[in-house]
């Protein structure tokens, strides 16, 4: 064993007995109310020395590796603790920062993102870019020492919550459309902004169309250079995909250890059905297994890729592709083993909670959807791993 | 072990190497439509030592572990390689007994020469049972009939495994002794040849007295072979995506390669996908495979073969698909991998019979390795909605 998996392993330990002590919260049901109390919960984690675990010290982070925060993610999962409610910042917009950020950016900015102080959204997706991102139109034009911006944004998740976001807009429209875009950190307090929660199937009103009707901002505000945020928003794409593949993973198989508990308990008190109805259980249960090992066998490989510092590559389509697919196959079987009373919230077929396996089945749909859909994995898939002819 | 990690890629480099060289085309052509068997070709790959790779140094051979057989068994795979494989790779590398073992002869004769050792074991099926065939071991006496069993009647040893009534033995048995019968079956794969075998009143030979170390040798014979398996079929895969990358490259319709079609690319970047997954299962169940204690090596290895059953078959039916009429034919190399595929699949176990296993062994034992340590059952009440992605 190597000092490195030394330490590793100590770490892990050390975050255990931490997660074991800190009693973390249950997340509510209610949208507002988990909003407070997975802040409170970020707080918590930050000023314990568990947030930015891989960013620089200067940026507030701990300076340690990917694959420390790996662990970390792990342990804080599988003791059934609630994520901070800042992920945006943390897995998606605060490692760009981080690295394309000015000195006062990263000093001023990631801090208090670190803290829950600030809450970000990412202002990517437009009602006419979603799949093609870079023919976005929200426009900014210099004014002196500001942009002045104005246009929409959708799909903009935590945005009506959010103090900062990260937002893409075109500040050239005379280039190639990709060559035209710039990438602004927005205060969401700026007079002009107007978020408007819209509801999603699973109930939740967690993303938001956006409205940037001429919102000043300093020019300092700006994350690289002018006409040069394509390639940041690249990196923001690919560490968003990342983080969630590796995060999920580990959602997925705790999600299927609860309910294999739940099946058990309620086998333990009673009989176990009809020998078909127990065969259905075993099958299903069977599959998610494969399927998740499948899955923990990919990010391995992803794993490794991360710990060597590698950047955004077309193989990480492959992993989003597969993450999708084994997502919605695991919360699909579990959720169908509800039978007709997945349609009855708090019933308990077969020991299992309804509510929550019909909430996560049905957000388990969006997985193929955000941070780039499976088609879109495919294109790329097809053409840059693969060599195909463009169409 | 950067040392062993090298020489596995090392064993694996070589057998690519020379069967690129000497095998593929009209050979392999030749050998499919002779049923798989042939003594020279048999004998040709015991004189490249590829039978002793797992064979303990102090029995003669190079002493890899098992999982270096691993990579192998990609390869043979990816080049449809015909003959009794798994029985004369795995079969001499597990049987170790000491040394005056009255079948050791016919072990150092396949490992040295290429004459096959056959594999009688009802348990390749769980929910085909009856129709398969049973085998007991009552005294010291076999009865039963196995009716598929591969290259029985090519073989100079039947490793046998037998219900003891109590848990299972490994049996050893000449062809040869009295009560034997080999009778011959048809094959729909075309690298394999089977046989009927029937046990009436057999003396099992040579082998330990059933006891739970047996039933341990029994488990572990099926899991690697499960895990072979599986590797077989991601390097059938494999090729199965490469030729048809090449295919859809290349073959035009509208006046363009119909891979510019993203109909095309999509089942292409999908039997990708499904190919890189398998590949990566395996080589992380064989990274886990040689340490892991049985229970875990026999939910390791139906893992592995669970996924490699379902996934290598529909990367075979996308291929076929994508090479149009060209693909239903028997000239194109497309429907021999899928024959070979379709047979494999359910050689111990296709997935919905091994995913019934491991949702029963967890269902029983709880949840394998993911949160042991943590009581569930105080948190698993909770509801955990996910905070979007
Ligand atoms: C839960 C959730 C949270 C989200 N959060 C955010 C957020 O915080 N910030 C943000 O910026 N965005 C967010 N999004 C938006 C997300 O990134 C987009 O929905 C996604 O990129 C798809 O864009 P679209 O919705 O416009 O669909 P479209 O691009 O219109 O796609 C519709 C369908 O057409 C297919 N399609 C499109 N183009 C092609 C093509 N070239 N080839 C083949 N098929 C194609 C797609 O695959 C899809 O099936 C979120 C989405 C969801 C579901």
């Amino acid at each position: 064993m190597t000092t490195q998996d030394e330490s590793l392993d100590a770490f892990r330990a050390r975050a255990r007995a931490w997660l074991a002590e800190a009693e973390p919260p249950e997340a509510p049901l209610d949208l507002d109310a988990r909003f407070t109390v997975l802040r409170q919960w970020q707080k918590t984690l930050f000023e314990a020395g568990w947030l930015g675990i891989a960013w620089s010290e200067e940026a507030g982070g701990q300076g340690l590796t990917h694959m420390h925060q790996l662990v970390f993610v792990e342990e804080l999962v599988r003791a059934r603790a609630p994520q901070p409610i800042g992920i945006i910042g943390l897995e998606v917009v605060g490692p760009s920062i981080d690295r394309y950020g000015t000195d006062w950016q990263r000093r001023e900015l990631l801090p208090r993102l670190l803290s829950g102080d600030d809450i970000w959204c990412q202002g990517f997706s437009e009602p006419n870019a979603g799949s093609d991102l870079a023919s976005l139109r929200t426009r900014a034009v210099v004014d002196g020492d500001d942009f002045v911006v104005s246009g929409q944004k959708v799909w903009t998740s935590w945005a009506h919550m959010a103090q900062w976001c990260a937002l893409l807009v075109r500040t050239d429209t005379s280039v190639r459309k990709q060559a035209g875009i710039s990438y602004l950190l927005v205060d969401m307090t700026s007079p002009g902004i107007t978020a408007r929660p819209i509801e999603q199937m699973t109930g939740d009103r967690e993303f938001c169309e956006v409205f940037f009707d001429d919102v000043r901002v300093d020019r300092r505000n700006l994350l690289g250079g002018l006409n040069e945020g394509w390639p940041i928003a690249t990196h923001t794409l690919g560490t968003e995909r990342a983080g969630a593949t590796l995060r999920r993973r580990v959602e997925c198989e705790v999600a299927l250890d609860d309910a294999v508990a739940q099946l058990r308990r309620h086998r333990a008190d009673g009989p176990s059905g009809s020998p078909e109805a127990d065969r259905r259980t075993r099958a299903a249960i069977g599959r998610c297994h494969v399927a998740l090992r499948v899955l923990d066998a990919q990010t391995r490989q992803t794993t490794t890729r991360l710990v060597a510092g590698a950047g955004p590559r077309p193989e990480d389509s492959v992993d989003k592709l597969l993450l999708n697919e084994i997502e919605q196959i695991v919360f699909s079987e579990i959720a169908d083993l509800l039978g007709p009373l997945r349609a009855v919230p708090g019933s308990r077929p077969r020991g299992l909670r309804s509510e929550r396996w019909v909430h996560e089945h049905l957000f388990s749909r969006a997985a193929s959807i955000y941070g780039g859909t499976s088609q879109i994995q495919r294109n790329i898939i097809a053409e840059r791993l693969l060599g195909l002819p463009r169409g | 072990m950067a040392d062993s990690d090298q020489d596995t890629a090392q064993y694996a480099a070589a057998v690519d190497e020379y069967l690129t060289r000497t095998y593929e085309g009209d050979r392999r052509r030749e050998l499919l439509n002779s049923e798989g068997w042939d003594p020279e070709f048999a004998a040709e790959l015991a004189d490249m030592g590829w039978y002793a790779l797992a064979v303990p140094e102090s029995q003669g051979g190079l002493g890899a572990p098992l999982s270096a057989l691993g990579p192998v068994f990609m390869q043979l795979g990816r080049h449809l390689v015909v003959g009794p494989l798994l029985e004369d790779i795995l079969l001499p590398a597990m049987l170790r007994r000491p040394g005056d073992w009255v079948s050791a002869p016919a072990i150092a004769a396949a490992v040295g020469t290429g004459v096959p050792l056959a594999l009688v074991d009802p348990g390749v099926t769980d929910d085909w049972a009856d129709d398969f065939g049973s085998v007991t071991l009552n005294g010291q006496q076999l009865f039963g009939t196995v009716n598929a069993v591969r290259f029985a009647r090519q073989a100079s040893l039947l490793v046998v495994v037998a219900d003891t009534g109590t848990g299972s033995a490994v049996c050893l048995v000449d062809p040869a002794e009295p009560g034997v019968r080999i009778e011959d079956v048809d094959s729909a794969d075309p690298t394999i040849e089977f046989a009927r075998v029937v046990f009436d009143g057999v003396r099992a030979d040579g082998v330990a007295p059933a006891g739970p170390a047996d039933g341990e040798l029994v488990i572990r014979i099926r899991s690697w072979a499960r895990l072979l398996i599986a590797c077989e079929l991601s390097g059938v895969a494999q090729r199965s995506l490469e030729r048809t990358v090449e295919h859809v490259g290349q073959r035009e319709q509208f006046g363009r390669p119909i891979g510019s079609f993203q109909a095309v690319k999509h089942m292409a970047a999908d039997m990708h996908t499904r190919w890189a997954a398998l590949h990566n299962l395996c080589l992380a169940t064989l990274a886990d495979a040689d340490r892991a204690p049985v229970a875990d090596l026999e939910l390791l290895a139906a893992t592995a073969k669970a996924h490699a059953a379902e996934t290598a078959v529909r990367v075979c039916e996308d291929a076929i698909q994508l090479h149009g009429g060209m693909g239903f034919t028997t000239e194109s190399d497309m429907s021999w991998y899928y024959k070979h595929a379709l047979a494999l699949r359910g050689w111990y176990g296709e997935e919905t019979e091994l995913q019934l296993r491991i949702g029963a062994a967890l269902l029983e034992r709880g949840s394998a390795d993911h949160t042991a340590d943590i009581d569930d059952s105080a948190r698993d009440g909770g509801d955990h909605p996910t905070d979007r992605a």
